[in-house]
């Protein structure tokens, strides 16, 4: 970006069912980036998810029914490529992704297509459990053998995405469990990507929703996608809009 | 009756069958010339108990109506792999116009709160 006009961001916040966070994080970002664009996509929630958001002054996409988090996020993807945003900026709802990080990825995003918030690239205070660090081991060493870049936080949904990115996410974007697969995905498109360490917080309100089988079935999709995205050449085969 | 007279029967029967719900519009073209081609190749074969027994003789087959059920069998996988592809496209295609009529919609509404 050469011009001197500072970039246009939008922070896409998918939420199902978060009334008891949104606010609290839409009024976290005004606070720490005020000339951010905020839009949640509100992806089918049955609380007052979208009520709470548009009180908060968040500009609210609703979907009819639960596409699921890859839907969802592309949903804000495809709507930062047709507002022509220079960067989206990705980031929960449930309060785990501190807003004052944001200015880190944002001055990030303007060197590297993609900007990945990490919670294990220098020590923070984020701790979690055994099981859950042997997944993101193992998808480390995956993603980092299938791209030749080391990444240590594949699974972190915090990230920056330049001008590049949302329009190849507006293209195609895995309809769930999408992290891990969405790096490889760019890095096929030769995309520069780049981690900051961020800190993380637990979850200010609602419950994981992984559950044994579910971890399972995690493991062998996500397994399987960043496998067939490595020996895939080109993924334009999705219907473009 | 054998089960030769009975698996042609039954293939001709299947074939006017999916045939009629063509003329009928119940069953589009492009998926029905799956099941056509089922019907006639089952029909052929059915009438050719010759080809059959020696099909089954190189298999070493004893039972030589078992490569009617053989050839059934891998029909019926072909299609429903043919009617997840078709569903996988589907669900795309639905999950997009989703993702284009949120989008519509929220620039229809009036701005309120928003800038």
């Amino acid at each position: 970006m050469k011009s001197t006009k500072a970039p246009r961001v939008l922070v896409i916040i998918p939420a199902y069912n978060e009334e008891n966070s949104i606010a609290a994080v839409i009024h976290d970002i005004h606070r720490h980036v005020p000339s951010a664009d905020i839009v949640v996509i509100n992806d089918g929630s049955r609380d007052l998810t979208e009520q709470y958001a548009v009180r908060a002054g968040a500009r609210v996409l609703t979907l009819p029914y639960n596409v699921g988090i890859g839907g969802g996020m592309q949903t804000g993807y495809i709507y930062a490529k047709r507002m022509d945003y220079d960067i989206a900026i990705q980031m929960d709802a449930d309060g785990q992704h501190p807003a004052e990080e944001l200015p880190k990825l944002i001055s990030k995003a303007v060197s590297y297509d993609l900007v990945i918030g990490s919670r294990y690239l220098e020590t923070t205070s984020f701790r979690s459990s055994v099981m859950r660090r042997i997944g993101m081991v193992f998808f480390s060493g995956l993603v980092s053998l299938v791209t030749g870049q080391r990444f240590t936080d594949t699974t972190s949904g915090f990230r920056a995405a330049g001008r590049k990115v949302i329009e190849l996410y507006a293209d195609y974007y895995p309809i769930d469990y999408p992290e891990v697969e969405s790096i490889v995905y760019l890095k096929r498109k030769g995309c520069q990507i780049a981690e900051v360490s961020t800190e993380m917080r637990l979850r200010q309100a609602g419950k994981s929703s992984i559950t044994p089988l579910k971890s399972a079935y995690y493991m062998i999709k996500v397994t399987l996608a960043v496998l067939m995205s490595a020996i895939r050449y080109d993924r334009t085969a999705v219907s473009k809009p | 009756m054998t089960i030769y007279v009975l698996s042609v029967v039954l293939a001709a029967l299947f074939l006017l069958i999916v045939l009629e719900l063509v003329r009928r519009q119940k069953l589009k073209e492009q998926y029905s010339l799956l099941w056509i081609l089922f019907s006639v190749t089952l029909l052929i074969v059915s009438f050719n108990v010759h080809f059959i027994e020696w099909i089954s003789d190189r298999l070493g087959v004893k039972y030589a109506p078992a490569i009617l059920f053989l050839f059934g069998l891998l029909f019926c996988f072909a299609i429903i792999l043919h009617l997840t592809i078709v569903i996988t496209r589907l669900s795309s295609q639905v999950l997009r116009l989703t993702q284009e009529l949120t989008i519509l919609k929220e620039r229809e509404a009036p701005r309120g709160q928003n800038n």
